[in-house]
């Protein structure tokens, strides 16, 4: 069989000369334009109010596609996800509120943790008690956006339409988050943690949080979790948190407060900015696309589910008709462990089995390939299927709809042409 | 019947070579393009989608007005943009397509947990209909 090439194709070159002579003819000041672009014209975007320079931070992230500027939100395309730990400039941005001038002054002079609540010895901690206090790890997490994938969902769901891109895995230096809470002492009492930060809200409203969430205990003391200052060995860049980040992997990464300044243990479910109503939050029971959800019938998401992404090649690529050609991504799933990754050219009427690598640590991605060869000349995709210990798989439509457009985990597909 | 199949695959052939030469990869087909509202006026938040947008807005004559963040320039822009730039971009605005029930939420939402100015009746009334019709998983 041979697909013909679906006329967006044309459409698409033809369309391509019209939108840069909107971009150059449109004023600097219509920032929506620019947003949704990939960002060669990044030097041209404004500065904000409260200090923030998109310019700066954006400038540093080539290739990124913009979501929004005021918050800053950007994700990456799934081929500048190839590498094996994600680099800072290719690391989506999920911002909440402002970046405090804090981070990007990057100044954590006299900066403190405090952890306090239900706990035998409330402390507060600097960023050297940290480091010489407690064992330092470093650890490969991966950190997705609770609603990467939204974009799929229809009728939509409100917020960030982000597609396959909210989501990167890099290494992570800093302490145990249970090593920290133990020597505090957790007392029978607790139950969930509650985060703080000093990133601004976006009404400017010194009263309001522009996140605040947590994590059940068991979470917090589990594996993986981390109080991290260190990405990829350097100092944690401004957009993802400096000078500290909690980062409890497997979760949406709302869970993993940027710009870290209290862990408050609390005894009950933590009700803080962005816990309650819909956000973070999936029905109790499956609902037809559309429904209107009651409040009290929504749940708070807790594992991300099993997910890949096929970061190479490119989709749109050729490759030669009779040989065989790489096609490489990774593979998570908020869980822990993938136990397999299949591929399908055709599909997804057959499947071949990808080679598939551990994981460095758990909560890391694990990187899959698999060698294909397609037939004849023409149009084909790429499907990728990841399937985690306990047996289950991505789906190949959008899983369940619900409200707000989180854990779309549908599999993902790249387009290759056979020449 | 032959014929036209085999103009309709020589003008693909052509599609491709065009596509081969004059195209990066970035610009062939994606398969995981999101599918588009039809009735959605011009979103430069998704330029895979803005060939087909572009087709129906100019039907509808609803152009992006720069002035107020490339808002669809139609009765209600101006309340409706200076009501939201307050706190955030036209950027999240231009980027939704929800049910009258969710446009309602949010509003309450945004008043109640975000702190955004409450308006006058009137006003709150007109961007909310500028919002369902323009940004709209209904209509």
């Amino acid at each position: 069989m041979t697909n013909p090439l679906p006329p967006e194709i044309d459409a698409e070159i033809a369309e391509e000369p019209a939108r840069r002579s909107f971009l150059k003819t449109t004023a600097l000041g219509a920032l929506g334009a620019y947003v949704g672009m990939n960002i060669p014209f990044a030097e041209n975007l404004k500065a904000f109010a409260q200090g923030m320079n998109e310019e700066d931070i954006m400038a540093g992230k080539p290739g990124l596609t913009l979501l929004n500027d005021r918050p800053l939100n950007a994700e990456t395309p799934a081929h500048l996800l190839d590498d094996d730990v994600t680099p800072y400039e290719h690391f989506f941005v999920r911002n909440n509120g402002g970046v405090p001038d804090t981070a990007l002054n990057m100044d954590a002079e006299g900066w403190t943790l405090t952890i306090d609540g239900e706990v035998e010895n409330p402390l507060v901690l600097t960023l050297d008690d940290l480091k010489n206090n407690f064992e330092v790890i470093t650890r490969r997490l991966v950190i997705e956006c609770g609603g990467n994938g939204r974009a799929f969902f229809n009728p939509g769901a409100s917020g960030n339409q982000w597609t396959t891109g909210a989501v990167g895995c890099a290494d992570w230096t800093g302490v145990r988050l249970s090593d920290v809470l133990n020597a505090a002492g957790i007392k029978d009492t607790a139950v969930y943690t509650a985060h703080y930060s000093n990133d601004p809200h976006l009404s400017g409203d010194p009263e309001r949080d522009a996140i605040s969430r947590g994590v059940p205990i068991e979470k917090a003391m589990a594996e993986g979790g981390m109080i991290a200052w260190e990405m990829n060995g350097e100092p944690i860049p401004a957009v993802h948190g400096f000078p500290l980040r909690v980062i409890n992997p497997g979760y949406p990464g709302s869970a993993s407060q940027k710009f870290l300044t209290r862990i408050w243990v609390r005894d009950q479910v933590h009700d803080g900015a962005k816990m309650t109503g819909y956000s973070y939050r999936m029905p109790a029971y499956p609902v037809a696309p559309g429904t209107e959800v009651p409040q009290e019938d929504m749940v708070i998401m807790t594992d991300m589910p099993v997910k890949s992404l096929i970061t190479f090649p490119q989709s749109g690529t050729q490759t030669p008709a009779g040989a065989a050609s790489e096609v490489r991504g990774h593979a998570w799933s908020g869980s822990g462990d993938i136990a397999s990754v299949d591929v399908s050219i055709d599909f997804g009427a057959t499947w071949i089995a990808a080679e598939l690598e551990p994981a460095v640590n758990k909560f890391a991605w694990q990187r899959f390939r698999a060698d294909i060869t397609l037939p004849e000349a023409g149009y084909y995709e790429v499907w990728a299927r990841a399937t985690d210990t306990n047996g289950v798989a991505q789906p190949p439509v959008v899983p369940g709809w619900n409200p707000r457009g989180y854990g779309n985990n549908m599999q993902h597909r790249i387009a290759l042409i056979a020449t | 019947m032959f014929a036209t199949s085999h103009i309709l695959r020589g003008a693909l052939g052509v599609s491709l070579a065009c596509f081969v030469t004059a195209a990066s990869a970035q610009m062939a087909y994606d398969p995981m393009r999101p599918t588009p509202n039809p009735l959605m006026p011009v979103n430069p938040l998704m330029p895979a989608t803005s060939e087909e947008s572009t087709t129906e807005s100019a039907s509808a004559e609803v152009l992006p007005n720069p002035e107020f963040g490339n808002l669809p320039d139609a009765e209600g822009v101006e309340e409706t943009f200076y009501q939201c730039v307050a706190c955030h971009s036209t950027a999240i605005i231009l980027q939704q397509s929800l049910t009258d029930a969710r446009w309602d939420y949010l509003w309450t939402w945004m008043i109640e947990e975000q702190g955004m100015f409450e308006p006058e009746d009137e006003i709150r009334d007109e961007i909310l209909t500028y919002l369902k019709t323009h940004f709209s998983s209904e209509r």
